[in-house]
């Protein structure tokens, strides 16, 4: 339906800034700006005093600054300390959540992406009776939202003796996630076929050509998957607050919203809070940093199913 | 895809490249060997899969259901009540309530969630495809609900936040955003718009990626403005990505919890307590395990008919690209 | 690389389900984990708890002291996960559920004689098995706190105070009194003209908040001496009575006052940050309804002068006053039972009554310990018979108990915000009834 392009007439139009663009560009700026503002605002705080909060609400740059708030985030002050600088003395240590989040996170990932790998294989390339049918159960699954499996599955995770544990935390997301398996089956279905004849031809068994040949092949769609999972599992908060109970199996996200219930009585510390908060944020915006182009790439093909 | 019974010889392992000239019975065995053959492999490739699905997926949906017609409190076994759960959730005014506080989160949340990304993914079209821009936009899905709440609880603070500084600053009187009942909704849905934004951005732009530009071309030639090529253009392709994002969307924020356990824990005076939060206090408060597993059940129920609903007045399935 | 990868594996797995338990349930073994919230009362059980050691040697108690918003969460956490401690205090309002629950162990052979007791208390912490689930620790009333400076320049004196009478059509000498003690911006008192009710400086009456199911601290002295109770028995009953009119016209005129502007808003009150006492002490309010285990907190109070009074004579000629009492429970999965049970034989028992009555925090559950902790008060100058006289006062006084029933939560949960929207959205007493007949749907399920 294109215009057929006529090169003795077509003029070359310049984009001109009209006044409809420029407020576009506005708009934009705007929405730039209240995406970020947040994420800076959180530093300032945490680089302020809470005393100083308290007499310069709006100051644009860090007041009294000091590191107070990442002491007491890390629980480097004595309850003393923390309860003069407006802090509740109740010493959270967040290198604990942050490894415990970290174990959960990678946990998950690595076993989810490998499990559903080898199930997605399963169904892409090995021929088998009801194949068809237990992929049709699996895509069911997506249709359950996930937050009617969490009560019965915390009354098995119970019953396990997993309460309060990290592995109580990872297991119900561990094994396989529906989108997963799908998700790497369109991949492994859309590998030619060539290249797995050419080695079954050399002999290799189906189990070496997995682990050979498509594994390695795979690498790419594994790691956006595997992206989006270890940020899935990073950022969750209502399954770890059900399952973990003490500092032990405490991650971040739960470890965060105590640090917030525990307010002192004479208000909320919130340069404690705030350092707590970047505390919880930063590995997520590292690896932001890190796979940015992945990860906003990756929006594309995985997200419309 | 059909199910792959026996493939045609050419695709047969057994050398004989040639192809030709295969005995078909040969083939036929053949072909149902490598079948059962992979039976046993397939079986070891789907177990750890297989397992997760049925004992955390498949298993709970049907114990949920089950549990919702028992009075269970988790340290004792529970005992079958029949629709006694159903009926007190009937007359629950709590419960309504809690139903009426969800719909009203999400009519504000989708509402303005789907608007803005709209507005966001044409503007990363037709402005400028920046990949920075659209990382920068992304950001916010990056943090956790807590992360999110809890930031926005310290820019929205009544006495000392930044937002009611500039409040009061332009002569107003200050908000308490998430201590008025009337506020409190309102702010957490905006609050999730702002996380959530960048992502259903991205998923509308990369729809609207597969909307072929010789379009927008020619409909300038033709003197289109912005807008007209928005409306007639831009809107009826992109509606079947809409449609799902709009089912996504909405499944997503009928779930929300996170977001109101580290803001208002529900108050002030239920004014927030959302399904989900009313859920997880009735099991973990009040060991309510059986009527927890009710409103589960209603809460399940209610989803899958506005999906089927959206699925049908959107036509979701149709797509007019052809 | 395999290796690195293998390694790293392990670690993780072992992270995972190695380091998993939590250990805050202390070791059975020789100690006995105990549960309290008073902070007040920490060094009195403390000194009980050196004693007990004294007498069996090789237990040790572990005391772990908790505030009270924090207690509840952290207990039923506990039974959730498996780390309860062997044992804790228990309230009454807690009880129902936790019975419920069936986490409880029977005390029934430990050998406590109810009569040992002030009478009433024992009998409250049997469950509906008639076993014993408590054993009984400490008792408190609640009475008029007031500020005696506030209270002689409106010309009150103490006998007046002492002999207030309220009704709920014009509210008697009570309403009387506390608008008089009411004080706009401008001097002006709550029952002169030109009153203004927007703009109080000091309000009679201090808010306690909506009551929730008890009203305790604000309408329960009203609505006993109007004859009302909370439920049909006086235990475990099975049916709550907020459709009743007598309790509905009480409430209307109870939260009525704030509309006068006698007695504080709803929104000036929070249970962390500005309780009754804060109001008191700041001078904001001028008297309020408080328990015996704050007498401590308004005597101690910086700069205030208080005298207490009994609560006022209601329509059937007789001052009500909810007589309330802790006790220990044991619970069922405790890991010590042996430690845990010769522990709260000991808390029972008149020793360390007595001994945590000599602190003067509280009223102990048996009579000696109750005549220590009397005198221990009027030895720091506290006359405390606004609140042990209507105990022993047949005549005049009644006294009656927290409501006592199953799924005490979810009363809770219904009936607390019902009373708040009566108090701070003025929603009509008849929205009770609603809230009534579904309590008791629940009740009878």
């Amino acid at each position: 339906m294109a215009a057929v392009a006529d090169t003795t007439t077509v003029r070359r139009v310049r984009r001109r800034i009209t006044p409809g663009r420029a407020l576009a560009w506005a708009v934009m700026a705007a929405i730039v700006l209240i995406t970020l503002v947040p994420f800076y605002w959180i530093l300032r705080t945490a680089l302020s005093s809470n005393d100083a909060l308290a007499a310069h609400p709006g100051d644009l740059l860090p007041v009294g600054t000091t590191t107070g708030g990442f002491e007491r985030a890390l629980g480097l002050q004595s309850a003393e300390e923390a309860i003069a600088q407006g802090g509740s003395g109740g010493g959270l240590r967040f290198w604990r959540y942050l490894v415990n989040s970290v174990v959960v996170s990678t946990l998950i990932t690595v076993c989810q992406i490998f499990f559903s790998a080898m199930a997605a294989y399963a169904f892409a390339r090995l021929r088998w009776r009801g194949r068809e049918a237990v992929f049709g159960l699996f895509l069911a699954g997506l249709m359950v939202p996930a937050i009617f499996t969490l009560l019965p599955n915390f009354v098995l995770v119970k019953q396990l003796g997993l309460v309060d544990s990290l592995l109580g935390v990872a297991l119900p997301t561990m094994f396989m996630t529906p989108f997963a398996v799908f998700f790497l089956r369109q991949f492994f279905m859309n590998v030619p076929r060539e290249v797995e004849e050419a080695a079954l031809l050399d002999g290799a068994g189906k189990v070496r050509i997995f682990f050979r040949l498509m594994l390695p092949m795979a690498s790419t769609p594994l790691l956006t998957l595997g992206l989006l999972t270890y940020i899935t599992a990073w950022n969750d908060y209502f399954w770890p607050l059900m399952v973990s109970y003490s500092d032990s199996s405490r991650v971040l996200t739960v470890a965060l919203a105590i640090f917030r219930a525990q307010t002192p009585q004479t208000g909320y510390d919130w340069s404690g809070l705030m350092a707590a908060t970047l505390i919880a944020a930063l590995p997520m915006l590292v690896l932001f940093g890190c796979f940015a182009r992945r990860i906003v790439g990756s929006i594309s093909f995985t997200g419309i199913k | 895809m059909t199910i792959a019974s026996s493939s045609p010889p050419s695709r047969l392992p057994l050398g004989d490249a040639a192809g030709a000239g295969t005995d078909r019975r040969t083939a036929r065995r053949a072909a149902t060997r490598e079948e059962r053959g992979d039976g046993w492999l397939a079986a070891v490739f789907i177990a750890p899969a297989l397992l997760g699905f049925t004992v955390f997926l498949l298993w709970p949906t049907l114990r949920g259901v089950y549990l919702s017609f028992t009075r269970f409190n988790l340290l004792t076994p529970a005992e079958w009540v029949g629709l006694d759960n159903y009926v007190r959730m009937v007359h629950d005014p709590i419960f309504w309530d809690s139903m009426g506080v969800t719909v009203e989160y999400v009519l504000v949340n989708i509402g303005v969630q789907t608007v803005s990304a709209l507005a966001i993914a044409v503007l990363l079209q037709r402005l400028t495809q920046s990949a920075v821009l659209r990382g920068i936009v992304l950001t916010p899905y990056l943090m956790s609900n807590v992360v999110a709440g809890i930031v926005w609880l310290w820019i929205l603070d009544t006495q000392l936040g930044i937002g009611n500084e500039i409040i009061a600053g332009l002569g107003f009187d200050r908000i308490p955003f998430l201590a008025d009942e009337t506020w409190a909704v309102p702010t957490i849905a905006l609050i999730n718009v702002w996380r959530h934004v960048g992502y259903t951005a991205l998923l509308l732009f990369a729809g609207l990626m597969a909307i072929p530009n010789d379009m927008y071309e020619a409909a300038k030639v033709d003197g289109a403005s912005e807008w007209r090529m928005f409306r007639r253009i831009t809107m009826p392709l992109l509606r079947p990505v809409l449609a799902v994002v709009l089912i996504m969307t909405v499944i997503g924020s009928f779930q929300v919890f996170d977001t109101v356990a580290v803001t208002t824990a529900g108050g002030p005076a239920n004014a927030t307590n959302v399904l989900q939060y009313y859920i997880y206090g009735a099991a973990f408060g009040r060991f309510q395990f059986g009527y927890a597993s009710a409103m589960s059940v209603a809460l399940l129920v209610v989803l899958s008919a506005i999906t089927v609903l959206q699925y049908r007045l959107t036509r979701a399935g149709q797509s007019d690209l052809g | 690389m395999r290796t690195a990868a293998a390694l790293t594996g392990a670690l993780l797995l072992s992270l995972a389900t190695g380091c998993g338990r939590g250990d805050t349930a202390g070791a059975g073994g020789n100690t006995v984990t105990y549960w309290l919230w008073d902070a007040n009362q920490l060094p009195a059980y403390q000194a009980c708890a050196k004693d007990f050691e004294k007498q069996n040697p090789g237990l040790k108690v572990k005391i772990t002291q908790m505030g009270w918003g924090d207690y509840w969460t952290k207990l039923t956490a506990s039974f959730i996960a498996g780390t309860e401690p062997d044992v804790f205090t228990d309230h009454i309002q807690k009880f129902g559920q936790f019975a419920d629950l069936k986490v409880l162990e029977p005390l029934d052979d430990l050998g406590l004689d109810d009569t040992a007791y002030q009478p009433g208390l024992a009998a409250n912490w049997r469950g509906q098995d008639g076993r014993r689930y408590g054993a009984p620790k400490d008792w408190d009333t609640v009475a008029l706190f007031y500020n005696r400076k506030m209270a002689k320049e409106a010309g009150l004196s103490a006998d007046q105070l002492n002999s207030l009478d309220w009704n709920p059509r014009d509210g008697g000498s009570f309403e009387k009194a506390i608008a008089h003690l009411t004080v706009d911006r401008n001097g002006v008192r709550g029952d002169e003209k030109g009153f203004d009710r927007h703009h109080v400086k000091v309000y009679g009456m201090a808010t306690g908040g909506a009551g929730d199911a008890d009203g305790q601290t604000t309408w329960s002295p009203f609505t006993a001496s109007a004859g009302w109770h909370y439920t049909d028995k006086a235990r475990w009953g099975t049916e709550y009575r907020y459709g009743d009119k007598t309790f509905q016209s009480v409430i209307d005129w109870y939260f009525g006052l704030a509309e006068k502007g006698y007695l504080a808003p709803f929104t000036d009150y929070t249970d962390g940050a500005n309780p009754a006492t804060a109001q008191v002490a700041s001078g904001k309010a001028a008297t309020a309804f408080d328990g015996a285990w704050m007498i401590s907190s308004y005597y101690g109070a910086e700069g205030l002068d208080v005298g207490t009074a009994p609560t006022p004579t209601g329509p059937t000629g007789k001052r009500a006053t909810m007589m309330n009492g802790l006790a220990d429970s044991i619970t069922k999965n405790a890991r010590n039972k042996q430690g845990a049970r010769k522990w709260v034989r000991y808390l029972a028992s008149d020793e360390c009554q007595r001994t945590v009555g000599r602190y003067g925090i509280v009223f102990p559950a048996t009579p000696d310990g109750t005549a220590a902790a009397v005198a221990a008060y009027r030895k720091k100058g506290i006359d405390v018979s606004a609140f042990t006289e209507p105990v022993t006062d047949k005549k005049d006084s009644t006294t009656f108990s927290f409501p006592i029933t199953d799924c005490a939560a979810d009363v809770y949960a219904l009936i607390r915000p019902a009373m708040q929207d009566v108090y701070a959205n003025g929603a009509p007493v008849s929205g009770l009834s609603r809230t009534n007949d579904q309590i008791n749907l629940i009740l009878g399920q």
